[in-house]
């Protein structure tokens, strides 16, 4: 019988394909089927769609979860194991992880392992259930996790030993009975995925849950703005950091999304004597964003911490303001690449909710995306298990810092912190100029020569429009080489 | 001479927390030893609850690390205190209170 069936399926399937076949053989190409692959490929899968989502909706879609491109060449970047010239540590040497955020603040802010949960916001991103088991893993790690753009919700504060609030454009947690009660304080100025863009949550999409959490009327949007209330000039922003300081004793930050422009913003930064500075690079994740801020928009993630690292230096003050990198660290050896270029501490968003939705994914597949268990007007949220959703993330966490562990075992190296630019090499020679990395080329004696003999190649004066790095894309894009 | 008698009272706390810290940080690093040997031996086991006890040994063993620094961090902190005193320099001490 089965074999019947099998027999009856394979010739339905082999008419079906042969027809389809023949058809697309002789149709005319601009009536033929076939037209949507180079279609596709010329215009891209996601773009295709998110042109037609435009077309159907008038207006910016809300894509989640951040750019699909990948604008930090992460993959050109090595780290150089060592075996005698200097021995591995000894398997027993316990690895230390633990890092302190804001080292010159009244109240610093250390943490077990150096890896935070990013900035997602109660009800403008995720659920009440999402946002509880991130703090419990974060707890369970000995970690902080992040309010993002919102107010303080009880629940979350009671469950996060360690709470770092957003002090946002949204103005919701910007008042003396909130703030005073966080462990670190984060001026949000921008996101890696938006800018400094504005952003709306409708009242529609606005429960009573978020509403008690934003102290917004029935009806009332949530309204994130461009700006942040009372901060129209520089001073006003000094102000703002030395009040914050002054009043709470923990460290007190500024969170903004990478650009070019990084020195000037980061010599506000200074000028204001934050604690700590949080990049989110172009890759960053978000709930829901325009496609064009998210892939048009920023810097990537890599160049931000090498040039902050390198600003930071050059001022004096990289030992007294804590670097937090962000925006599409998704691997452990991403994670510990951000930290060996400068970063004392990195934040993941998109990798943690991954990790909670991981086992539980099932539940939505295939008809809906994991991401419905998770997001505050996701369809399946209330099918969350907060514990299991936050063993998982533990379970991830654990294992990304013992990766780290491993490589900083075979770097020779006792702490996480002392991973450093010197334990890497690149195959990229632009990111070998741009960011001081050896080339893995050549011999580490061998470096200047090297760039002599093909000066030709990366002239010393040349057009900056020349110099910049065009990292690899998926499609077509190539490193220019002048 | 009521001054005097104060400071070396507050001398003496200091000292005492300060012996207190280093004791406390030898523990946490005894500790954090311990419950990463326990890590290993867990990991042994290929059963889903025993690892998922190893890895909250492992997470025990970061964070007892974690004591330790801060409670490094905390012991210098007293000794500059300390030093401030026997310099009779206390008010340029730096303010921080204390840490998470």
């Amino acid at each position: 019988m089965l074999k019947l069936i099998e027999n009856f399926v394979r010739s339905i399937v082999n008419e079906t394909v042969d027809k389809a076949v023949s058809r697309m053989v002789k149709d005319q190409y601009i009536e033929n089927i076939f037209e949507m692959i180079p279609v596709a490929n010329k215009v891209g899968v996601t773009n295709l769609m998110e042109l037609a989502m435009r077309a159907n909706m008038g207006m910016p879609v809300p894509r989640p979860l951040g750019s699909p491109l990948h604008f930090s060449p992460w993959q050109q970047i090595l780290f150089n194991p060592v075996h005698l010239f200097r021995f591995p540590t000894p398997e027993n040497v316990a690895i230390q992880t633990a890092v302190t955020i804001g080292p010159n603040a009244r109240k610093p802010l250390t943490i077990s392992i150096p890896i935070m949960i990013a900035g997602m916001s109660f009800g403008g991103a995720l659920s009440k259930n999402s946002k509880l088991a991130l703090a419990k893993a974060a707890t369970a790690v000995g970690t902080a996790t992040n309010s993002g753009e919102a107010g303080l919700m009880e629940e979350e504060r009671e469950e996060a030993q360690l709470f770092i609030g957003q002090y946002n454009r949204g103005g919701w947690m910007n008042t003396p009975d909130k703030y005073k009660r966080l462990d670190a304080i984060e001026i949000q100025l921008g996101q890696g995925a938006q800018g400094s863009a504005p952003q709306r949550t409708t009242s529609k999409n606005i429960g009573e849950d978020y509403r008690e959490v934003y102290g917004l009327q029935e009806g009332e949007d949530a309204m994130i703005h461009s700006r942040l209330s009372g901060v129209n000039r520089k001073e006003e922003f000094i102000q703002l950091v030395r009040k914050l300081k002054d009043e709470t004793g923990v460290p007190v930050g500024l969170k903004i999304a990478a650009t070019h422009h990084l020195e000037q913003e980061l010599q506000i930064a200074i000028e204001a004597e934050v604690d700590f500075v949080t990049l989110d690079g172009a890759e960053g994740g978000t709930h829901g964003g325009a496609p064009t801020l998210q892939d048009d928009v920023g810097l990537p993630t890599m160049f931000a911490i090498t040039r902050a690292t390198e600003f930071f230096t050059r001022k004096r003050v990289i030992r007294e303001i804590s670097l937090i990198a962000t925006g599409g660290l998704v691997t452990p050896g991403q994670m510990l690449k951000a930290i060996a270029l400068g970063a004392d501490a990195v934040y993941i968003g998109t990798a943690a909710v991954m990790a909670l939705a991981s086992e539980q994914m099932v539940k939505t597949l295939p008809f809906e995306a994991p991401t419905s268990l998770l997001v505050y007007t996701g369809k399946a949220t209330d099918q969350l298990n907060v514990e299991e959703a936050a063993k998982n993330l533990v379970r991830y966490l654990n294992a990304c810092v013992r990766e780290m562990e491993l490589v900083a075992i075979t770097l020779g190296k006792t702490a996480l912190s002392d991973v450093s630019k010197s334990d890497l090499c690149t195959l990229d020679p632009f990111l070998a100029k741009a960011t001081g990395i050896e080339l893995g080329y050549v011999a580490s004696d061998r470096q200047e020569r090297f760039f002599a003999d093909t000066e030709a190649l990366f002239p010393r004066t040349v057009e900056p429009k020349q110099l910049r790095y065009v990292p690899e894309q998926p499609e077509s894009a190539q490193p220019q080489v002048h | 001479m009521e001054n005097t008698q104060d400071i070396r009272d507050l001398k003496n706390t200091l000292s005492y927390l300060h012996s207190e810290l280093n004791r406390l940080e030898t523990m946490a690093g005894t500790l954090s030893t311990v419950e990463r040997q326990h890590y290993y031996k867990l990991t042994n086991f290929d059963q889903r609850d025993l690892m998922d006890i190893a890895v909250e040994e492992q997470n025990a063993a970061r964070q007892l690390g974690t004591m330790k620094t801060m409670c490094l961090a905390m012991a210098e902190k007293i000794e500059a205190m300390k030093n401030a005193l026997d310099g009779g320099n206390m008010q340029e001490s730096a303010p921080r209170a204390e840490t998470h």
